[in-house]
Parts: structure tokens; sequence; C-alpha cells
């Protein structure tokens, strides 16, 4: 699990270095990568694939958006290196070979499975990032 | 009033290259129109196009048109405008140092290094052994990883499409993964998956998903169809090659 963590965070921190994230937030933004990850891996034991990666999505948008508020930064330095491991680049590459070795049955189905993974990341940044704005905008009307 | 018309465009020109969310835009350009003394402030924001229409207190209208054409991933520009902004309108910066920071970041757009391009393949690696693959696998990942990103960087500065720049850059790292594989043993399925990966469209991606949720329907779209065509022509560049490499 240690190892898996630390993938993440790899994965994550040289993809906010490509996306030039400012060099003083890249160790944090490797933290939300390894966080996601290693909750993806954990989540989907119980929830299966796509449960798996809604749920870390919706934790690294959560903490994107805690640390960008901290820390004075816009959400995207954190939020982008954060999902960067949850991308279903390899269920896309399964469902591209199945539809070069003429499989249209399987090729269909994972790309449906594709299109939900990405849904589900989707999905978990809208909700974690719509209930932030709903509490920003409460605390902003009380004011 | 001119010189402060010129420094909100600069500033939302600057945000929008880098890839920023629209309401960010139109906020920064709300926000610092506002510090420097107009009465009404209007922003429109488009990824390929900035509207702004500033009411000076004597009545007078200014109203800019921005055309945006190229853009590049650079989320610290993005911080530094956004702090910059803030740092005006509470007062802390004058305009003229206002203006020098933000023509610096202008002059500097996109800067590129080989280191830059040497640590993105670590992000090739990571995704191999995301993926299952193991360290050895990893390794040569990362490696044609940063070659790709050195061939997809020198591409940029031709006016080659975007779509074309990913096609070309996975078709090149297949090709060099399927020679690699016949000479050491590599899964070469895992290998090109992470390789190709470091051309993910990630900043599309996000900020199209951000744009929509926060109703900005016409750059969602616009966004998710980058996003998604960039998806398509690295597949279609791996494809390309497996077919003629005869698997």
């Amino acid at each position: 699990m240690l190892v898996q963590a630390l993938i993440g965070f790899m994965g994550a921190i040289t993809f906010a270095h490509i996306y030039r994230v400012p060099t003083k937030q890249l160790f944090y933004a490797g933290l939300v990568g390894a966080l996601g990850w290693t909750i993806c891996l954990i989540t989907r034991e119980l929830w299966g694939e796509i449960g798996g990666v809604f749920a870390a999505a919706t934790a690294v948008a959560i903490c994107s958006e805690m640390l960008a508020r901290r820390r004075r930064q816009p959400v995207l330095v954190f939020l982008i290196p954060g999902v960067i491991p949850l991308v279903p680049g390899g269920k896309a590459y399964l469902t591209m070979l199945s539809f070069l070795q003429d499989d249209y049955g399987e090729a269909l189905a994972l790309l449906v499975t594709t299109v939900l993974l990405a849904g589900a990341v989707a999905a978990g940044i809208i909700i974690a990032s719509s209930i932030f704005r709903l509490y920003s905008r409460a605390k902003h009307v009380r004011r | 009033m001119e010189q402060l018309v010129g420094l909100v465009l600069l500033a939302g020109e600057l945000l929008l290259t880098c890839g920023a969310e629209m309401y960010r835009v139109e906020e920064t350009i709300e926000r610092m129109g506002r510090a420097a003394g107009f009465v009404q402030v209007e922003g429109f924001a488009t990824p390929t196009g900035l509207f702004i229409s500033l009411h000076a207190p004597n009545g007078r209208v200014y109203t800019r048109v921005r055309r945006i054409r190229r853009s590049h991933n650079n989320l610290s520009t993005i911080a530094e405008v956004n702090s910059l902004s803030r740092a005006f309108s509470e007062g802390t910066l004058t305009v003229d140092e206002v203006r020098v920071e933000l023509e610096r970041l202008r002059q500097e757009g996109a800067p590129e290094s080989l280191t830059r391009q040497l640590i993105g393949g670590g992000g090739a690696m990571a995704f191999t052994l995301i993926f299952g693959g193991n360290w050895f696998e990893g390794f040569i990942a990362g490696i044609v990883g940063a070659i790709v990103l050195v061939l997809v960087t020198w591409l940029d500065r031709y006016p080659v499409p975007k779509v074309l720049q990913a096609a070309t850059g996975a078709a090149f790292a297949t090709a060099l993964i399927m020679g690699i594989s016949n000479v050491l043993p590599i899964h070469p399925d895992l290998t090109t998956l992470g390789a190709v990966m470091v051309m993910t469209p990630g900043v599309a991606m996000t900020t199209a998903i951000r744009d929509l949720l926060s109703g900005e329907l016409l750059s969602g779209l616009s966004r998710s169809a980058e996003a998604l065509s960039v998806f398509v022509a690295i597949a279609t560049g791996v494809a390309m090659v497996i077919r003629l490499g005869g698997r």
C-alpha cells in the first residue's frame, strides 16, 4: 500500500510539473494525488471500480478546495494533478485494442466502462466543489 | 484610464492563455476593474476570445476585444495573476507595479526546459506502475515518455495543431516501444500506455468540468471537445502503428 501511495504521489507531482504548478505547491499537489490513488485502491474493493474512482475523486476535490483556501492558491493547482492517477487511461487503451482486433462487442463494453469511469471523476469533482461553493456563498450572505 | 483598461485586459488575456476557468477570468476582470475605479465592469470570456467593457465615472465606456489564438498550460501564471489581482484590489500594489509584473509574466510565457521534460517522463513511469507494470517497464516508459515530451514541445514551436501533435507523439512512442520490446523483455501495451499518457489533456479536462459546473456551457463544451479530440488523436496514433506493425 505504501508503494502504491508513493506511485500516486509520483504521478501527481510529475504531472504537476508538466502543467507548471508553482514550485512551492508541488509537494502538496503530490500529496493530494497520493491520497486519491490510495483511497481509490481501498474503496475499489468495497464498491467496485466505478464507486472507488468516484470516492477518490470526491476526496481529491475536497482536499484541493481546502488546500486552495488555506494556501491561497487557485483550486486547479491541486485539483488537476490530484485527479491524474484516476484518469481511466488503461481502460481507454484496452478499448482501442479491442476495436483494432475487430472485437466490437468487447470494445463497446470497454468504451462504456471508460465513459462511466470518466463520469465518476467528473461527478466527484462536481459534488465536492458544489458543496464548497454553497458553503462560501452562505458565508458571504451572512456577512 | 486607457492604461488601466490595458492592464485589466492583459490580466484577463494571461489567465485565458494559461487555461484558467472562465469564472476566474471574469472575476479577476471585475475585481481589477473595480479597484481601478470603474463604476461598471462587464467581462465575457470564452477559450478563444475575451470581451471587456469598462464604464468610467465620467460616463465614457471603454470596450476591448482580444482574440486568444494559442494557449499553453501554465498553472503558476494563473496563481500569480490571481494573487496580483487580489493585492491590487486590496491596495497593496500600485498600478505600475502590477503592470511590470504582468508584462514579465507575458514575456515568460511557458518556460521550457529539458528538466521539465525529464521530470515529465516520471509521469509516464508512474502511469505504467499504476496500471500494473513492473519497475523495469516503468523505467522504459519514463524514458520514452520524456522523449515524447521533447518531440511534442518541439512540434509546438511550429503551427502544428494540438491534435496532430498528440497523434505524432503517440505513434512515435508506440513505434519506439515496439522496437524495444523485440530486444528487451517488456510488456509493450503497459509500457506504451504509460508513455502516451504524458500527453493527457489534464488541464482542459478538469477546467471543462469546473466550467460546466459554474454554468459556463460554451467553454465547458468546447474544452470537453478539446480534451476528447486529444484522447482520440492519441488512440489513433497508437492504433495506426500497431496495425502497421502487424499485431
